[in-house]
C-alpha cells in the first residue's frame, strides 16, 4: 500500500515519456518534455532522491524547453532565409 | 502510509494526469495553459510528500518548483508569442482553482508545522506559487502588451 504513490508516478512518467514520443511538433513537444522534467523530479522524490529531483527540475522545467524553442526559432529563421535568396 | 502521502497520491494521479491530457491535446492555447497548471499542481503535492515522509529538508524541492515553474512558462509565453497571439488562452477559472489548492495545502502544512521558521518558509512558498502562477497566466493570456514581440 505504501508503494501506491511510486506506481502512480510511474505509470505518469510512463504516460508522459510515451506522449513526449508521439507528438509529432515540436514546439508541442517542448510543452510535453516540461511537464515530463516536472512528474520525473517527483518520481524522484517518491523514490528518496531528493537531490537528483533538484537538478531534474532545474534542467527539466524550463532549460530544455528554452533550448529546443530557440532551436526551433534559428532553424526556421535560416530556412526562410534560404527560401528568400533562391 | 498515512494521510499526506495518500492526499498527495491523488492530487497527482488527477491533478497530473488532467494536465498530461491537456497538453497531449487540443489547441495550442490549452497545451501551454495545462503546462502551466502541471507546475502549479506539483508544487503543492511536492510539499504533501515532505510533510508525509517527515523530511522538512524535501520542502527545498517545492520551493525551487514554485521559482522555476513560472519561469519555464514564461519562456512559452514569450517564444510563442506569435502563434498565441491570434487566439490568446484564457483560464482564469482554472488558474484561480489550482492556486486555491496551493493555498489549502499550504495552509493545512503550516498548521501541521506550527509556528517556527519552517512555517516562514512554507509561507513564502505559497506567495511564491501562487504570485507566480497568476503572473503566468496574465503572460499568456497577452496581459502584457509589447512584451512578447521578438
Amino acid at each position: 500500500m505504501a508503494d501506491a504513490v511510486i506506481v502512480v508516478v510511474l505509470l505518469l512518467v510512463g504516460a508522459t515519456a510515451t506522449t513526449a514520443v508521439a507528438v509529432r511538433d515540436p514546439e508541442r513537444q517542448a510543452l510535453v518534455l516540461s511537464v515530463l522534467g516536472v512528474v520525473l523530479a517527483v518520481l524522484f522524490t517518491v523514490l528518496q532522491a531528493p537531490d537528483v529531483g533538484l537538478s531534474q527540475l532545474a534542467v527539466g522545467s524550463a532549460l530544455t524547453p528554452l533550448l529546443l524553442l530557440l532551436t526551433v526559432r534559428k532553424v526556421r529563421r535560416r530556412a526562410q532565409d534560404k527560401g528568400r535568396q533562391e | 502510509m498515512n494521510g499526506w502521502i495518500l492526499a498527495a497520491t491523488v492530487a497527482l494521479g488527477t491533478g497530473l494526469g488532467t494536465a498530461l491530457w491537456g497538453v497531449a491535446t487540443g489547441p495550442l492555447r490549452r497545451r501551454v495553459v495545462a503546462q502551466n497548471m502541471s507546475t502549479a499542481l506539483a508544487c503543492p503535492a511536492l510539499l504533501l510528500l515532505s510533510q508525509g515522509y517527515a523530511r522538512p529538508s524535501y520542502v527545498d524541492l517545492a520551493l525551487v518548483l514554485a521559482l522555476l515553474g513560472p519561469v519555464g512558462t514564461l519562456v512559452f509565453a514569450r517564444l510563442l508569442a506569435d502563434d498565441l497571439a491570434d487566439d490568446p488562452p484564457r483560464a482564469w477559472g482554472v488558474t484561480w482553482v489550482v492556486a486555491g489548492f496551493g493555498a489549502v495545502v499550504v495552509g493545512a502544512v503550516c498548521a501541521a508545522t506550527g509556528p517556527s521558521p519552517e512555517m516562514v518558509k512554507l509561507l513564502v512558498i505559497g506567495a511564491l506559487l501562487i504570485g507566480g502562477n497568476v503572473l503566468a497566466s496574465r503572460a499568456l493570456s497577452g496581459g502584457f502588451p509589447g512584451a512578447g514581440r521578438g
